[in-house]
């Protein structure tokens, strides 16, 4: 790129913002304010730079609610409010999908909303991370945080994730570059590992590459697994690997002195699932018989873990919970949003801080098209496109002040920088307001 | 500012390899995921622009899947799966030698080819999927015609997306007229 002369011109720097993006959480981002705008940011990768200095063209600034003719218009808060509240309150099976990207005190509204109109409620999860949480119900969690990666960890592996694309700062912040207390030298006491079949970005930069075949993750760590329990390989070559790296890499990882495997969604999104996650978990419960291991999911958005806490600690269940009974029930494959939209099941949808349009498959955004679907976000996105109720919500991090959790399940207070926009809303007012109006609605029609 | 027109490929195309031979259509294993230009450009919330069928409609492919293809950079194929066909940019993958892979990135694009199947596990198969890729003359269409020809919600009957004017790169809604 070409080189960019630094901004000078600012009001004030706003220190120690945290980066409202991806899992990683960044809490040391300078933003730079001029006249209530964004102007610069320091500090934040190019994916978190870009979150805060948003596209205003595209910025939601009104609430929206469609016509007949199919067109988008302007209305004021309370029409637009009641539109979606009479949406819900006649719905027979709503859905509640979104949550990771705004804060833990709008989540609050909104399960109390749910519990009230029996609906589901989802998060992004369901579409990543999901079967890595199925896995750690079945097998267990060996967890750390952070920090203690970037103080111990001598060997760092990443798997079916690419953080110099996905989470750009995860490297340089907690795993492999920053000096540690038992790693003075940083870079150079660490080594760093890549099991991906592509030569993807972070490859690049590893010391240690293994190139297995596509969908091969769960024959390569189920060989790993045997050459740790003694046994010798029968196959020369397992998932595109020689058996005798194999021997030589799990020998490597014996000796490490602290290991931390990452992976991420290259393991979820294959045919094997959370039995990929099953057999992940189980290598580094394995592993420590010799030495110490432990693992973490790459978590995508900057409060997609926090959602997942949330709802263990106040339901019991992670994500996909149904009220449709009066109590919380949580069934993978039948109250998780993809297979309700795929059964054509929902009859209103409301998507909170996530782009389903962007990022759910054709086959499920389909029966999108046949029903009401309102829209609490902060961009005209793709899921505008099929919105019939489009509520302008705030940018947390940014504009108003909340609490994530790290995709190590560190809670971290996230503060503002500017004040929001006039015509808009905090998430967890718009939320609230619909609560309301939704009882309302409900004691009239008694 | 951080926005950039498109993402910077290389350009290393063998059209005349001896080793290559031509075919009409090429059978692929279809990846989705992200990507820092895709995540970048949305995030930041220009989903309308032209920048963002330029980092998310396109299809990152081995150099010598393309020359059997017979397709440069930024050319236009067709990807067919099970599911759906839709109209990509060619360009050179960063990460190749892939040969037999392409990779789109996660977008509305890549969402009409991949599987919706959660085989009971909540999350749709977006990785390892069959695919076929062809070169076509038709353009890649931006992300709000895109959603409109495919998902069809605010389409009247009889009316054919393809004759309908672009919808174009800025939020298109009525404004309430305000007296200042």
């Amino acid at each position: 790129m070409a080189y960019e002369e630094p901004v000078t011109d600012y009001d004030k720097i706003v220190e120690n913002c945290t980066c409202a993006f991806c899992g990683s959480n960044c809490d040391d981002v300078d933003i730079l304010v001029k006249d209530n705008h964004v102007v610069g940011v320091r500090h934040a990768c190019r994916l978190g730079a870009s979150k805060i200095m948003e596209d205003e063209d595209q910025r939601l600034t009104v609430p929206m609610v469609r016509d007949e003719n199919g067109e988008l218009v302007e209305v004021d808060w309370d029409t637009a409010l009641d539109k979606a509240a009479e949406l819900i309150a006649g719905s027979v099976r709503p859905v509640f999908y979104g949550w990771s990207e705004t804060s833990i005190e709008a989540m609050k509204p909104g399960l109390e909303l749910t519990e009230l109109v029996g609906a589901v409620i989802d998060n992004q999860a369901t579409i990543c991370h999901g079967p890595t949480v199925q896995a750690v119900q079945n097998v267990g969690y060996p967890l750390m945080t952070l920090g203690e990666v970037k103080n111990r960890a001598d060997m760092v592996v990443y798997t079916g994730s690419n953080p110099m694309n996905a989470h750009p700062r995860h490297l340089s912040r907690y795993t492999t570059i920053p000096k540690g207390w038992f790693r003075k030298r940083g870079r150079f006491d660490r080594t760093l590992v890549t099991w991906d079949p592509k030569y993807s970005d972070t490859a690049k930069l590893s010391d240690i590459w293994v190139p297995f075949e596509e969908n091969g993750d769960y024959a390569f760590c189920n060989a790993i697994r045997a050459v740790l329990k003694g046994k010798k390989l029968k196959q020369d070559v397992i998932s595109g690997i020689p058996k005798e790296d194999i021997y030589e890499l799990t020998e490597k990882m014996k000796k490490a002195q602290f290991g931390a495997l990452f992976f991420g969604l290259g393991l979820t999104h294959t045919l094997s699932k959370q039995r990929n996650i099953d057999i992940a978990i189980q290598l580094v419960q394995d592993l420590n018989k010799y030495t110490k291991w432990v693992l973490l999911p790459m978590r995508g958005h900057f409060n997609v873990n926090g959602f997942n806490i949330f709802m263990s600690y106040e339901m019991g269940f992670p994500y996909g919970v149904d009220f449709s009974r009066g109590y919380p029930r949580y069934m993978i494959g039948e109250t998780t949003t993809i297979d309700l939209l795929n059964r054509e099941e929902c009859d209103v949808f409301m998507v909170i801080a996530a782009d389903p349009g962007a990022h759910f498959p054709g086959g499920a955004l389909a029966h999108l098209a046949n029903i009401p679907v309102i829209q609490i976000d902060i961009h005209w996105g793709p899921s505008t496109e099929l919105a019939d109720v489009v509520l302008p919500g705030t940018f947390i991090g940014v504009e108003t002040a909340g609490t994530s959790y790290r995709m190590d399940s560190v809670p971290i207070f996230m503060k503002k920088a500017i004040d929001p926009p006039e015509t808009c809303r905090e998430d967890e007012w718009i939320v609230n307001e619909l609560l309301q109006r939704v009882k309302k609605l409900r004691e009239a029609s008694k | 500012m951080t926005y950039i027109e498109k993402p910077s490929i290389s350009n290393v195309v063998k059209f005349e390899d001896p080793d290559v031979a031509k075919v009409e259509r090429l059978t692929v294993m279809l990846n989705t995921g992200t990507d820092i230009y895709q995540g970048a450009c949305k995030k930041r919330g220009s989903t309308l622009k032209d920048e963002y069928r330029k980092v998310a409609g396109v299809c990152y492919m081995d150099p010598k899947d393309m020359a059997k293809l017979g397709v440069g950079n930024w050319e236009s194929v067709l990807v067919k799966s099970d599911w759906g066909e839709v109209v990509c940019y060619a360009a050179h993958s960063r990460d190749a030698p892939h040969e037999g892979m392409i990779f789109i990135p996660k977008g509305p694009w890549a969402n009409v080819v991949v599987s919706p199947e959660t085989y009971c596990c909540s999350d749709p198969t977006y990785k390892g999927i069959e695919a076929t890729v062809e070169k076509t003359d038709k353009e890649v269409l931006l992300m709000a015609d895109l959603m409109r020809d495919v998902y069809k919600k605010y389409v009247k009957e009889g009316e054919k997306t393809e004759e309908l004017p672009s919808l174009g790169e800025m939020p298109v809604y009525k404004k309430i007229a305000r007296s200042k």
